[in-house]
């Protein structure tokens, strides 16, 4: 979404509601057998992996350029993506899953749940689904994924000390997705992430949360997890 | 200048070897024993990414004093800095399909395929060799979860049930790549590209590491894939820069398997 606000994309938005499984649902799958989000529609292609579609959207629409031309800056950004999603985001989900969306999912009687669950597609995504609904994280997996979180929030940060930006010297889709996943980390993490310990995030978040796209499209948050954008005001209240 | 830090022409060491080969682009390689933990070299060139890469083990490029890690990203970096043919489709859908191959390969034979190799080659080898200085060699790898890939090897991790566990994961991409190729004769698009780089290293060890799930007879194009591309000129001079008989013997850990299960 916030690709396609900097790029200035006109798109109609389907909002699902995830945790009462619409993406799950036959008017889903019908787009995305595989159940798995977001997914996005142009013309008769699906774009399904999130990662490749922020660049099919850079390549196939006019709007700024959110790829640096040089290469090195580019195989830089791609790389950073690819540590967000693969390493950073499974750990910081297993955390968020294990203390606020988990528990509140499970007001809701397990039968309900179990019956979400069987309508799951794949295989990987119903263990997923599990382990999160049911809190199934052993407490070995919690403290792993705090560890990697803290670990990667250090990572990050000595990047951020050699570069303005993911990529290097310009604003790019490494930005993009890098806010997406650290945007709530301040509020999350408050020991690992904060004007102490990294200011090279903070200043980094706050300069992106400053570009008029990411109000735009966090504007559209319907949840509490989008509110918490709000730490990122430069003057509070203001 | 461009230097490849490379080992033998398998897996994920093959897939730059190719791409260079696709672009004739003059390089300088430099050959290091993967299994034998010469890429822990004091020496031995890296950088913050090339660190924590997810990969694990695997080729280095440096390219005017830049290093480049990570074979996918490697291969567009390769496609977009070199003269030569582009590796990478004009066409915005098709580029699309080579980096989402890319993704989901990468999570689903990248963990699979360096397991499966480990246990038939790797972990003999280093049975083979002296116990205190594999362990005193294991004991210093940075970062943990680097160091986790090797220890697997030695812990009893790889017990007969992990392993036909880690068979069974096989077969959604296997099945997902021979739809692929029953459409069409590469994986993204009309043309040979980055996707086909990108898979057929990890798919040619395959008939030998998983015969029962990749056959003539239960993937029929897959194995007609693995001929057309095994014929190229490009993967075939990439193969001849093997020092050993089996190249496609040397296997070191490659990409964790996901921690939600």
């Amino acid at each position: 979404m916030l690709t396609l606000a900097e790029k200035g994309v006109a798109y109609e938005s389907r909002y699902l509601d995830l945790l009462q499984f619409d993406q799950h649902k036959p008017a889903y799958l019908a787009v995305n057998p595989d159940g798995t989000i977001p997914a996005m529609v142009h013309g008769s292609q699906v774009f399904t992996e999130s990662t490749p579609m922020m660049e099919y959207i850079d390549d196939a629409f006019p709007g700024p350029p959110l790829k640096p031309q040089d290469p090195a800056a580019r195989w830089r950004m791609r790389w950073w993506m690819r540590f967000f999603d693969s390493y950073f985001a499974p750990s910081l989900s297993m955390i968020g899953w294990s203390i606020f969306i988990g528990p509140a999912a499970r007001q809701r009687p397990p039968e309900e749940l179990h019956a979400a669950i069987d309508r799951i597609p794949l295989e990987s995504r119903r263990i997923a689904w599990r382990k999160a609904l049911f809190n199934e994280f052993s407490a070995d997996e919690l403290a792993e994924s705090k560890r990697r979180v803290a670990f990667a929030t250090l990572a990050l940060e000595k990047h951020l000390s050699r570069s303005a930006w993911v990529a290097g010297d310009s604003y790019s889709l490494g930005d993009i997705n890098g806010f997406n996943l650290g945007y709530a980390l301040p509020l999350s993490q408050p020991d690992q992430c904060n004007d102490v310990k990294t200011p090279h995030i903070m200043e980094w978040l706050r300069r992106i949360y400053e570009r008029p796209a990411a109000r735009e499209t966090w504007a559209k948050g319907r949840t509490q997890m989008a509110a918490r954008i709000k730490i990122l005001e430069r003057h509070p209240g203001a | 200048m461009l230097e490849l830090y490379t080992s033998e022409p398998n897996t994920f060491f093959l897939k730059p070897l190719i791409a260079l080969a696709e672009k004739k682009a003059p390089f300088t390689a430099h050959y290091f024993d993967a299994a034998n933990f010469a890429q822990f070299a004091p020496d031995f060139p890296t950088n913050l990414e090339a660190q924590l890469q997810l990969e694990r083990e695997g080729p280095l490029l440096v390219h005017d004093g830049g290093l480049i890690c990570s074979t996918s990203f490697m291969l567009e970096y390769i496609s977009e800095s070199l003269p030569g043919p582009s590796l990478m489709p004009a066409d915005p859908c098709d580029a699309y399909r080579v980096r989402a191959w890319a993704q989901y390969l990468g999570a689903s034979l990248g963990s699979v395929v360096p397991v499966l190799g480990c246990a038939k080659y790797l972990r003999p080898q280093l049975a083979a060799l002296d116990p205190a200085l594999v362990d005193r060699s294991i004991a210093a790898i940075e970062p943990v979860e680097r160091r986790a890939g090797w220890l697997a090897l030695r812990d009893g991790t790889y017990s007969a049930d992990y392993l036909e566990a880690v068979n069974e994961r096989l077969a959604a991409p296997v099945a997902r790549i021979e739809k692929a190729l029953r459409e069409g004769p590469y994986l993204a698009g009309p043309d040979f590209s980055a996707a086909d780089i990108d898979a057929y290293p990890m798919l040619r060890v395959l008939p030998d590491l998983a015969p029962v799930a990749v056959n003539t007879q239960a993937t029929p194009c897959i194995a007609d894939y693995l001929d057309r591309i095994g014929a190229r000129d490009s993967v075939r001079a990439a193969l001849g820069t093997a020092k050993t008989a089996h190249p496609e013997r040397q296997f070191v850990p490659g990409l964790e398997a996901s921690r939600w299960g």
